[in-house]
């Protein structure tokens, strides 16, 4: 690799996909870490929760 | 869900049923368009030598009305319905809301005035004038402040998938919409893009597909997963899962864009790196998907009875396939086969249909029965046959063309001993003539799937509103 022709944009480039490769391994360890399953999973049936009438306000 | 239900909350709903109705109209025009330019191909009298009916003026308009008219109005009725319901709250602003429902209106009344004319910017999926992109960037926005402003206000502590799912969409077409559409004005409808040569086809490609991965398939997944667990009545698989599926495909879809420039200008190494990361996309896709279906654990015998469930499901096989199919369309050997053939159209039509549309019907059909207080659609059965319809039709469609697809990029690459092309262009194009028909007789089965859901629709807002007016109490909801 010639790093002295790399360009500006280069290094962009470079540094992107390392914040992307290394956001991506942080969320795998984030997300199946034992210790947070039950955090995660705790919110499994949260669109379940809002059962009520939907209320607008309007004469029924 | 956190908070506390001691006073009942008012949501903003009236601007969620306009959008539901609209789409649902957007779907009827969107797709019989479609049928017109599929009949075109396959019979040319129908162009009638009428400019503003040709298939190169009509065929923008058709993707146009799908993916922007009803497949908008869908992500904006279903962004603001989960997002009130899943934070408990009302919108930040509802006038802001009504700000949006008739300035995407507007947009698509412009598209259907200036594609016929023939005024495009010539890019797909972004056709419109300059001046429309900049009254679609400010219209995206406001819907996107909107949705961002009541997750900032919502009366729960933990913002759900769905919600996410929906503000990366926001997030990134807003940026892909941008940058794609920076042009130089030469008049009040024409333009030069700022970008020349095989810049101009990469940025192009970049929204192109980021506009599949962010908007119909992530703004879509954000449809999924509230209303497979809402229709199934069963929680989440995973919410694990989930969170790995959005943050894997955000980070990865921005990536995809160059494998739909295999062999052309472009540097060998970004239409290679696009195929990788295509192929690594089957991961999380799929693991999304497997998580959607098997939410119904416990519950399948619901499939048997409840109509609207079966759309879920199935747009869940549909995702599947296309997350499968198109990584592997990206591999350079299958691509040279694949690229500028209808391959690539039954493809994304089986995205299209299959997935995008089919789970967009699911959750109409839900929210029209929430959001009028009604416990069934005017008629269930209407439901099934509209079902079935669009299940064959996206069958019969998506086969057609994967038949006429592979037959012409066999015909196209086939030589004789002597190094010769066996076959004449015009000769693929009259070998085609079956399947094209054949095309068309699927999406006009889809379309009248589509016809009927319109008015059983219309039949079921109807109905409520009668027992309303009549002061009969309206079926709990």
């Amino acid at each position: 690799m010639d790093v002295a022709a790399m360009t500006t944009n280069d290094w962009l480039g470079v540094f992107f996909v390392l914040v992307a490769a290394f956001g991506m391994v942080a969320v795998y360890v984030m997300v199946f870490r034992p210790a947070n399953k039950a955090t995660f999973e705790s919110q499994r049936s949260m669109a379940l929760d809002d059962e009520d009438p939907i209320n607008m306000g309007e004469k029924r | 869900m956190e908070a506390t239900q001691a006073t009942p909350v008012k949501y903003d709903m009236e601007v969620v049923r306009w959008f539901t109705i609209a789409a649902a109209i957007y779907a009827v025009v969107g797709t019989l368009v479609g049928v017109y330019i599929a009949s075109e191909l396959a019979f040319p009298f129908l162009n009638f030598d009428i400019p503003y009916i040709t298939f190169g003026r009509l065929r923008p308009l058709h993707t146009n009305a799908v993916i922007f008219a009803f497949g908008g109005c869908v992500l904006m009725a279903t962004g603001f319905y989960m997002v009130q319901r899943t934070g408990a709250t009302k919108l930040w602003s509802n006038g802001l809301a009504w700000f949006t429902f008739w300035g995407w209106n507007l947009i698509i009344v412009l598209a259907v005035i200036t594609l016929p004319l023939g005024m495009s910017e010539g890019k797909e999926y972004a056709e419109l004038p300059w001046i429309v992109d900049i009254l679609i960037a400010v219209v995206w926005l406001s819907f996107g402040l909107n949705h961002i402003m009541t997750v900032a206000i919502r009366k729960t502590s933990h913002i759900y998938v769905s919600n996410w799912f929906t503000m990366a969409m926001i997030v990134m077409i807003t940026y892909l919409h941008v940058v794609n559409s920076l042009a130089i004005p030469v008049s009040l409808t024409n333009s030069y893009s700022i970008f020349s040569g095989v810049q101009d086809a990469m940025v192009q490609w970049w929204w192109g597909h980021n506009a599949v991965g962010f908007y119909l398939t992530g703004g879509f997944l954000g449809i999924m997963y509230y209303f497979v667990p809402k229709q199934s009545g069963r929680p989440v698989f995973s919410y694990r899962l989930s969170v790995l599926h959005f943050w894997a495909l955000t980070f990865g879809y921005v990536w995809l864009g160059a494998h739909h420039l295999q062999y052309t200008a472009l540097p060998d190494w970004t239409g290679s790196l696009g195929a990788a990361v295509s192929l690594a996309m089957i991961i999380p896709s799929w693991g999304g998907a497997m998580n959607g279906m098997m939410t119904l654990s416990g519950a399948w015998d619901k499939l048997r009875t409840d109509y609207i469930l079966r759309f879920l499901v199935v747009s869940l096989a549909f995702y599947a396939m296309s997350t499968f199919e198109g990584p592997v369309m990206s591999i350079k050997t299958v691509n040279a086969l694949s690229h500028y053939t209808d391959w690539t159209v039954g493809h994304v039509h089986s995205g299209a249909l299959g997935w995008m549309a089919m789970v967009a019907y699911g959750a109409m059909y839900h929210m029209v029965k929430k959001l009028w207080g009604v416990e069934k659609m005017y008629s269930d059965s209407l439901v099934n046959v509209h079902f079935w319809l669009a299940t064959i039709g996206t069958v019969v469609y998506v086969v057609a063309m994967w038949v006429s697809g592979i037959m012409q990029g066999l015909m196209w690459r086939d030589y004789d001993e002597y190094g010769t092309l066996t076959y004449t262009f015009v000769e693929s194009v009259s070998a085609m003539h079956p399947y094209y028909a054949m095309r068309a007789a699927g999406g006009l089965i889809f379309n009248i799937g589509t016809i009927i859901a319109l008015f059983n629709i219309v039949m079921t807002v109807r109905q409520a509103s009668a027992l309303r007016s009549s002061g009969a109490v309206p079926a709990k909801a």
